[in-house]
């Protein structure tokens, strides 16, 4: 088990969440050390968007304690915008701005919020952009580039931002397959590197390699939550035997 | 009863006579009119009431009304009131030049901003969640989002409000204006001969809606440049 | 606000007038979109060429002018006509509730035409395809297929167009027509009060733009119930 004796990274306690009568997170505790890799998985519609989009205020949870780095998340803008800053977040469907360029998109948010000059956000801009391996595409539109180079772009732009941690929602769910594993390949840089992240995929052989814990949600609840190993191998619960079951049949 | 295609041409000079006016009161309404409607649209979409309730009740009436019953309210009805007489308003609402601008302006403003309202809801949501992920202001996300993508999406509907504006200066002709429908209609008045000179007139504004189509259509292909084909 | 009450009367016929002026219409109206529509659909370039060009021209001009040229140019033609068969005769026209009519359904008719040919392209070609697979004719697959489709895609667009046409009711005033703009002005010769009388014009316009934007909402929400998200 990855993480040291510092204050965990991310805190969620008793967190529920409603959507009008129906109730999306049951009940929710989780500590996401520091460097730890934590994957997310569950049938459709079992909570893990809401749960992770909870994390930075996409959703707002009803109850409940969520606190990263430190910071407790509330109603408050301020301490909004300060847990927003810590935490990257990478979309399903990439959400690249489609009016700017790769490199734009880059160096909106922080030429606007860290308040960064111009040259120096280029050249982080250029860094990151080398990092997930395409720095030439830098000055293309976001529609000229396939799925999975946007996705990386779209790694790249969170990265700039200088997270502490960083959220995956499906990030590999929208790509035809021969793209998937240039996002995952990435990702499993990112890892290496000491990221903490939270990833919601179906990509278990991901899971496997890269976790350091594997979480299994199923009707807005925490069931099972385990080291890979023990999860894939010994599962304890009769739904996650089931979703496994389902899910490495084929 | 012959058609006098000579009359046409003829009459087409003594028409643009009227094309000044015309395009005065295309222009200035509309230039007053986007002012209005990107005030109106803040207001509309603001989250507070007491801005957003008038917002939606000056769309309402200006968008439920004709636009004629407008220029009389405003041209014939005003007057009624000595509040208005005495006002520093008077020297403009008493000129039917005055009372048109002003009636077309509120039209306008009421149509585009519902017209920009449609472009800010068209764009994505997902780009918003993008913007606040990466911790932009709601102003900022507003600014620098949503409005370049909005204003593309826009384009088309505004296009169609801009022909429907120049439709709309038409009826300056009903108090008195002698734009280029009121220019005509005192020619037909007088050489009784009402195709001829109706169908050049018409045959003007067609030519300036294509124009102004072209126009735009330009502008849009411009804003779509980075839009996959 | 008194003086209005011993006006009421006039003003109800007035809106009488123009509801059956806007029926009249609505029917022409929709007429020449659809067969504009099916022109523009069709393989042959004449039919194709004939609908554009009345789209063009009739979204191209003004509505007032329109009504101008139907009105007077009419009103010549048919005086002429007659005076050749009757010197004694002084003038003849169309009248001004019929070339009204027509006059602003030629232009509204144009704008359906667009609306139509675009909700009969918009229905997915997939749904087609599913039909003619299962072995449905061509003829039912326009009717319980098609037809379902296009008019959910029409509605809100529609809706707009018969805003439009009942707003331009008011236009046919200019040509004498005696509906409420004209009581207004009839009224304000007596009350000497124009912003009254106008501002009630204005409210009967307002309250039935209202239940027609009413009317179409609950028309929308029926067409699209099917869509209601699963909870």
């Amino acid at each position: 088990m990855s993480g040291n004796g510092r204050l965990p990274m991310i805190v969620m306690e008793g967190v529920c969440k409603f959507f009008g009568d129906f109730q999306a997170l049951k009940n929710i505790n989780l500590t996401v050390n520091r460097r730890e890799r934590v994957v997310v998985c569950g049938p459709s519609g079992s909570g893990k968007s809401t749960m992770i989009r909870c994390i930075n205020r996409l959703e707002e949870h009803d109850s409940g304690r969520i606190v990263v780095d430190g910071n407790e998340l509330t109603g408050d803008v301020k301490d909004i915008n300060a847990v927003r800053r810590e935490v990257g977040m990478v979309f399903q469907s990439f959400n690249l701005f489609p009016h700017l360029t790769v490199i734009d998109n880059l160096m909106l948010a922080p030429k606007l919020v860290r308040k960064q000059s111009k040259a120096e956000t280029r050249e982080r801009a250029m860094h990151f952009l080398e990092r997930v391996r395409i720095p030439e595409q830098a000055d293309k539109w976001p529609s000229q580039l396939s799925g999975g180079q946007q996705q990386r772009v779209a790694i790249a732009r969170a990265l700039c931002m200088n997270p502490e941690v960083m959220l995956f929602d499906e990030p590999t769910s929208a790509l035809d397959p021969e793209m998937i594993s240039e996002v995952l390949d990435v990702m499993v840089d990112l890892a290496q590197e000491g990221m903490t992240m939270i990833v919601v995929t179906h990509e278990m052989g991901f899971a496997r390699s890269v976790a350091d814990t594997v979480v299994f949600m199923d009707a807005g609840e925490i069931v099972e939550m385990n080291p890979p190993t023990e999860f894939f191998q010994d599962p304890k619960n009769e739904r996650t035997r089931l979703f496994l079951s389902q899910i490495l049949s084929h | 009863m012959s058609f006098d295609v000579a009359l046409i041409v003829n009459s087409i000079p003594k028409m643009l006579d009227g094309l000044e006016l015309t395009l005065e009161l295309l222009l200035l309404s509309s230039a007053i009119g986007l002012f209005l409607a990107v005030g109106t649209l803040l207001m509309r979409i603001s989250g507070l009431w007491f801005l957003a309730w008038p917002a939606m009740l000056y769309i309402y009436v200006f968008r439920g009304t004709p636009i004629l019953v407008q220029i009389f309210v405003i041209y014939y009805g005003l007057p009624q009131f000595e509040l208005i007489r005495e006002s520093v308003l008077w020297p403009v609402l008493r000129e039917p030049f005055g009372c048109c601008v002003v009636a077309l302006s509120l039209n306008a403003g009421a149509y585009v901003s519902e017209i920009l309202r449609g472009g800010v809801l068209g764009v994505d949501r997902g780009l918003h969640e993008a913007g606040k992920a990466l911790g932009l202001s709601a102003p900022q996300r507003f600014i620098y989002v949503t409005t370049p993508i909005a204003i593309r999406l826009a384009i088309p509907a505004y296009s169609n409000d801009f022909i429907s504006m120049l439709k709309a200066t038409a009826l300056a002709s009903t108090v008195t204006l002698m734009d280029m429908t009121g220019v005509a209609r005192t020619i037909v008045a007088k050489t009784f001969a009402p195709y001829e000179i109706f169908i050049a007139a018409a045959l003007i504004y067609l030519s300036m809606t294509w124009v102004i189509q072209r126009g735009f259509g330009l502008y849009e292909r411009y804003m779509s440049r980075y839009v996959k084909e | 606000m008194s003086v209005v009450v011993g006006w009421l009367d006039e003003y109800f016929w007035g809106a009488m007038v123009i509801l059956r002026v806007f029926g009249v219409a609505v029917v022409m109206a929709v007429l020449f979109g659809l067969i504009g529509a099916a022109a523009k659909l069709s393989r042959s370039r004449i039919a194709k060429g004939l609908a554009s060009t009345y789209t063009v021209i009739f979204r191209g001009t003004p509505e007032l002018l329109v009504l101008l040229i139907i009105y007077f140019g009419s009103a010549v033609t048919l005086t002429s006509l007659a005076q050749a068969l009757d010197p004694e005769v002084q003038f003849v026209d169309i009248p001004p509730f019929w070339a009204g009519a027509l006059a602003i359904a030629l232009v509204v008719g144009a704008y359906m035409t667009e609306t139509f040919r675009g909700a009969f392209l918009g229905v997915d070609h997939g749904q087609i395809e599913a039909a003619r697979a299962l072995g449905l004719s061509t003829l039912q697959t326009f009717v319980y297929v098609r037809i379902p489709q296009m008019w959910r895609l029409a509605l809100p667009n529609f809706g707009n167009h018969m805003l439009s046409l009942m707003k331009d009711t008011a236009l046919i005033s200019v040509i004498g027509l005696e509906e409420i703009v004209f009581v207004a002005e009839i009224a304000i010769t007596v009350t000497v009060k124009p912003f009254t009388m106008y501002f009630v014009v204005a409210l009967i316009y307002l309250a039935i733009t209202t239940a027609i934007t009413g009317a179409v909402a609950g028309l929308e929400k029926y067409a699209n119930r099917h869509l209601e998200r699963a909870r």
